[in-house]
């Protein structure tokens, strides 16, 4: 980063005819930046970081980076959303703080990835990697999170044949099978579209995506 | 008597520039409109639409109907906004956008670097004319001067406040540094243009407008109550990085000292506060031309230099270049 700054420095000092802090303003400038430094470096961009927790479970859309580099390489030009045939891309406002603003999201309760990879295609910056539109390519490069079944809220596990979320899976005994009374079991194949858990008749939904880039906060069945 | 040379074209270079201003905004209202028709059609769920999305389906196939055979596929090949947009499987991003993802990444992606590489090459060539031919945003703030102009003659006094025009590289390398301290790139949510088409896309494709919107609001209560195009000149991170692009630009405004009568009236219509006929153009000037439009004598040209020229002094056909030349006169 520094040889930035000091471009920066070199290039504003050569377009503007006298310097651009003098001496009374260095104080003030010291004085500001010190203390956004201290606003970037301790509690308070914390707190606003910890936002993303607050903001419930949620998927990046398919061939997203790991979580820090996508927040880095997404520009929130919202062209996945554009491109996306299915609307599942939706985008988080200024409630979701600093990080996660304009970044696209899917919540598969709601609208769940259907795996046609325009996103990546159209992705300017490799945010979202471009993936081809293939069903043992996708089932390598794609990982937006795992299913994960409640036995005690899935009707096959209670005794009433339903398999709703085996017929709905785009990659059907690669991602899910099932077993008696057409029980589901997820296999180690799913890559997190959601569809299951769109397509799920319980209320609440008896299985559920947990996501990878936040595997952590919601390993726990919650909803 | 000097009798000017009327210039058809260069008369009526202001009206070309807000039909370009005009396209570039409908465009980013339309587009979001298509990719909501191209939705519906690939979907085949023309029978399953509410009344109003039947309208908009119906709206958008008279559209488009006369131009496409398959909307379903051919309506993708333009998408996005002027922060970053695809034009035909070309991808074509803001050099600020480039910049601040370098800056928020401290890594340099290449593909992403080729795409904001045509912009730069027209602005060093150009100067800071996306500034005033294609910025989403400029439509806007334009509108703004001409309704504080309405709102005059009722009384209203808009802001005359001068600020120093070097806060705006200030606002630019504080947005990057902040950008690569938070890891994010911070610049999208300050950067009007990329608002605008963003929200426009919120508001019509998704939920609704965001606190994006507010924020261009703030900014066109700024330009109206503080100082005239007060964001784009004092603030903007994008015209900052523009000015600096455009320092040695080829194209520039020039004044024609012998035909010039110093009626002022282009320092009248510059949008930021330049003097066109003091020959004070410097890098802000965004080449839009209202000027050379203007000018009743034809003085103001679009030239091809590197440099500004030096100030000429008064114009040959003003008064006070006569008493300049009278007094001359009597000295000798």
């Amino acid at each position: 980063m520094g040889w930035a700054v000091v471009t920066m420095t070199v290039v504003t000092k050569t377009v503007v005819d006298r310097p651009l802090v003098d001496r009374r303003r260095f104080s003030k400038l010291v004085l500001f930046g010190g203390t956004a430094l201290l606003w970037a470096r301790t509690g308070v961009s914390t707190g606003l970081f910890e936002i993303k927790k607050r903001m419930g479970r949620f998927l990046r859309p398919p061939g997203a980076l790991a979580e820090e580099d996508f927040a880095s390489r997404c520009i929130r030009c919202g062209q996945c959303g554009e491109a996306c045939p299915n609307q599942c891309i939706k985008y988080f406002g200024a409630e979701a703080g600093v990080q996660l603003v304009n970044t696209p999201y899917i919540k598969p309760r709601e609208k769940a990835c259907i795996l046609c990879m325009k996103c990546g295609d159209v992705c300017p910056t490799g945010a979202l990697q471009p993936i081809e539109k293939d069903a043992y390519v996708i089932m390598d490069e794609v990982k937006m999170g795992t299913a994960v079944v409640d036995t005690n809220l899935c009707l096959s596990y209670q005794g009433k044949t339903c398999g709703v979320c085996y017929r709905a899976c785009p990659l059907p005994d690669l991602a899910i099978r099932v077993g008696r009374l057409e029980q589901p079991h997820v296999l180690d194949a799913c890559v997190g579209c959601g569809l299951c858990e769109r397509s799920c008749i319980q209320i609440p939904q008896a299985i559920r995506i947990i996501p990878a880039h936040d595997a952590q906060t919601h390993n726990v069945l919650a909803p | 008597m000097y009798k000017p040379v009327i210039n058809g074209f260069m008369r009526h270079i202001n009206k070309l520039r807000w039909l370009c201003l005009s396209l570039v905004f409908i465009s980013l209202i339309l587009l979001p409109l298509f990719s909501v028709y191209q939705n519906y059609v690939s979907a085949h769920a023309y029978d399953l639409l509410l009344p109003n999305q039947k309208i908009l389906y119906d709206a958008m196939e008279f559209i488009s109907d006369p131009f496409l055979s398959d909307p379903a596929d051919q309506l993708a090949l333009v998408k996005g906004t002027t922060w970053s947009g695809t034009f035909f499987g070309f991808k074509i991003s803001d050099p600020l956008a480039v910049l601040a993802q370098i800056f928020s990444g401290l890594e340099i992606v290449w593909p992403f670097v080729v795409t904001g590489l045509v912009p730069v090459v027209l602005t060093v060539l150009f100067g800071r004319f996306y500034c005033g031919w294609i910025c989403p945003a400029t439509f806007l703030y334009e509108l703004n001067t001409n309704l504080g102009l309405l709102l005059g003659k009722y009384g209203f006094v808009t802001g005359k406040k001068q600020l120093d025009q070097r806060w705006k590289y200030a606002v630019l390398l504080g947005c990057l540094l902040l950008g690569s301290l938070t890891g994010t790139v911070l610049v999208s949510s300050f950067y009007p243009p990329a608002i605008v088409g963003r929200e426009i896309y919120y508001g019509i494709a998704l939920d609704g407008f965001g606190l994006g919107a507010l924020f261009v609001g703030l900014t066109l209560l700024f330009d109206l109550f503080v100082a005239k195009r007060g964001f784009c000149r004092y603030l903007c991170p994008g015209g900052a990085l523009y000015s600096l692009l455009g320092q040695f630009r080829l194209l520039r405004i020039q004044r024609n000292v012998k035909t010039c009568n110093d009626c002022v009236k282009c320092n009248a219509v510059c949008e930021f506060g330049l003097e066109p006929m003091q020959d004070k153009f410097g890098g802000e000037c965004n080449n839009c031309g209202a000027c050379v439009a203007t000018c009743p004598t034809d003085a103001l040209t679009f030239t091809v230099q590197m440099r500004d020229a030096a100030p000429q002094g008064v114009g040959h056909l003003g008064t006070a270049y006569k008493r300049q030349q009278q007094e001359k006169k009597e000295g000798a």
